[in-house]
């Protein structure tokens, strides 16, 4: 069995989708911008503009902080429903028994189907904000933030592969059937300093923040808020932390998500 | 991996199942309970024939196929299919099984019978010509070309064409193995014939091995080679079904079918029955009535007839027929459960 055949049956069931659900394709669309208004309106009820340059410390215009970040939470928020959502969406549908039946292990099944998806959902939503980038960095500028802000977002996702995958397994072994995800989703991002920076948080926030792998996705997106010119020595320790993490991650995912699947399989979650 | 022998498409040994569920008492409390679903069920299927699962609901028939699927883990006992093991050999038994859990769900809504084919084709390994190739086969021998509803979203497909569609899932990778979850519920009776000749011409043309769970027994009776009766997680009796039906030969089927005023209830009813005539009796809802079912030897039909009808009387019911026929397999299975509908 190739993985490639997996990806490609992710790939395909996503064209379909979004073939025959032209709301559901709209919506896609609609929703980055949705998802900015939001953090900005939530970003900017914390202080006002000048205000937030001021303890950010940076010259930095909030409007474009803020789209980095609304980019990379958009991109974190998708591979945790994609991954941990789909156990539940499955579920719903019916689905899920005969996707676990694919002659792979359940997680490798969940992933790999799942990264098409990613790498799509990505690549649409950064050229939703390219032109207002583009138009507020100039072209030299705002390419080198989009290439950056690529980077993050698809670096970002390995740690959040594994860290998704964990989760999906607790969904399947406790049979959570309500969405958890949906309140759990926005404290993650708080606390990764997707509406303010991490570091401006309470301590014991930001020891939580410092184990969320998408404390330093938006930490490396942030910098492409920020740069003029490309700091390669700061993007260069945010990729190494990130690889660093992306081990943890996994690897803890490979160990705990087999006694997962295991514990669902023993008590009948599917 | 067991020795395989040629004969034995699947085998379950001593398979044992509980399920822990609770019980909730006030706001935080709750009372653990443990519910045995499989108690040491043992059988095996011959390779190239329909074999059937029967039992009534909730006498652990899914959780069997479950566990033969490689979606749920026995507490012990042993399974194999194809001489892979179902628990340590999971993967394996995914490349050889086609498993259809519930007609009625179970596919993307905003698919169509194809696009959902093709995808879970990829997700089990098949790709490009061989697959279009495949999926073409499939939905033609399920009929769903022929009805024009290939290209047609889920979504819009009658109950029928569901169970089509899923069969075709589980014939997707031609597996040697199918595993089939009551693949009738629900469908009118036009559509579940046409099912059931699918079925066996599946197994008999293509030369598959067929395990099908039901709780009909006219289905199990037309439909398999061989059937086990499972009843609360034990398997009561594994035989062909003449063979079954042989074992109560000595004995003829007394059906009364009543109309009931509206103050009695059918299981007081059944109750005055079973306590009278000390027989296992089954009832089944029909033509607006109950047919009541006795399974008697022929020396005692006129004495039990008259103890029935007599007791229907008094219970104020009108009778609108009275036959006594030769035993079939739904006689031996109340025969041998003691079963009653109510």
């Amino acid at each position: 069995m190739r993985l490639v055949t997996l990806l490609k049956a992710g790939l395909t069931l996503d064209l379909y989708l979004f073939k025959n659900n032209r709301a559901a394709f709209i919506s896609m669309l609609l929703w980055p911008y949705l998802v900015l208004a939001l953090i900005l309106g939530m970003g900017l009820s914390f202080g006002n503009p000048s205000s937030f340059k001021q303890k950010v410390g940076m010259h930095i215009d909030p409007i474009v902080y803020f789209v980095a970040s609304t980019f990379i939470a958009l991109s974190s928020l998708d591979v945790m429903w994609g991954i941990s959502g789909q156990i539940l969406f499955q579920r719903w549908i019916g689905t899920l028994p005969y996707t676990l039946i694919a002659p792979y292990r359940t997680s490798v099944t969940l992933i790999v189907t799942y990264i098409p998806r990613y790498l799509l959902s990505t690549f649409i939503n950064i050229l939703e904000f390219t032109p207002l980038i583009l138009l507020m960095n100039g072209l030299y500028q705002g390419s080198i933030k989009i290439a950056v802000l690529l980077l993050a977002a698809t670096i970002g996702m390995f740690p959040l592969l594994g860290f998704s995958a964990l989760f999906a397994s607790f969904l399947l072994a406790i049979k959570e059937e309500s969405n958890v995800l949906s309140w759990i989703n926005p404290i993650i991002l708080m606390f990764s300093g997707a509406f303010y920076p991490a570091y401006l948080l309470p301590y014991w926030a930001r020891l939580i923040s410092h184990i969320l792998p998408t404390t330093y996705t938006i930490e490396l997106a942030r910098t492409a808020a920020w740069l003029g010119s490309p700091d390669l020595t700061h993007i260069t320790f945010l990729v190494g932390l990130l690889a660093g993490i992306t081990i943890v991650y996994n690897l803890t995912a490979y160990l705990v998500v087999g006694a997962g699947e295991k514990k669902a399989m023993k008590e009948g979650a599917f | 991996m067991l020795p395989q022998s040629s004969s034995k498409a699947v085998v379950a040994r001593k398979l044992t199942k509980s399920y822990v569920t609770y019980l909730r008492r006030g706001l935080f409390g709750r009372d653990k309970k443990v519910v045995k679903a499989l108690e040491g069920v043992s059988f095996d299927v011959n390779s190239g024939e329909v074999f059937g699962l029967l039992g009534p609901n909730g006498a652990g028939k899914t959780t069997t196929v479950k566990i033969l699927s490689t979606l749920l883990l026995p507490d012990s006992g042993e399974a194999y299919v194809l001489g892979y093991d179902v628990v340590n050999e999971a993967v394996k038994v995914r490349r050889v099984i086609g498993v259809s859990l519930s007609v009625e769900r179970g596919f993307f809504w905003k698919l169509t019978g194809r696009e959902n084919l093709l995808y879970f084709g990829m997700l089990y390994g098949m790709d490009g010509n061989r697959l279009k190739r495949r999926v073409d086969e499939v939905l033609k021998l399920v009929g769903l070309t022929t009805m024009g509803a290939e290209d047609k979203l889920y979504e819009e497909y009658s109950l029928g064409m569901k169970a089509r569609l899923s069969v075709a899932r589980a014939l997707l990778i031609d597996p040697e193995v199918m595993i089939l979850d009551e693949p009738t519920l629900g469908l009118d009776p036009p559509s579940a014939r046409t099912l059931r000749e699918l079925l066996v011409k599946i197994a008999h043309e293509e030369g598959k091995t067929v395990l099908v769970t039901t709780h009909n027994m006219f289905e199990a009776e037309i439909l398999c080679d061989r059937v086990a009766i499972i009843n609360k997680g034990r398997i009561v009796a594994i035989d062909r079904v003449k063979a079954l039906k042989q074992k109560i030969a000595d004995r003829v089927s007394l059906e009364i079918l009543t109309m009931l005023p509206a103050d009695i209830s059918v299981s007081s009813l059944i109750s005055s029955i079973r306590k009278e005539t000390g027989m296992p009796s089954e009832v089944f809802a029909e033509n607006g009535g109950f047919r009541i079912k006795i399974v008697i030897s022929p020396k005692e039909s006129g004495e039990i007839t008259s103890l029935v009808l007599k007791l229907l009387h008094n219970h104020k019911c009108s009778v609108k027929r009275v036959e006594i026929k030769e035993p079939t397999l739904e006689d031996v299975f109340i025969q041998l459960t003691g079963k009653t509908g109510f």
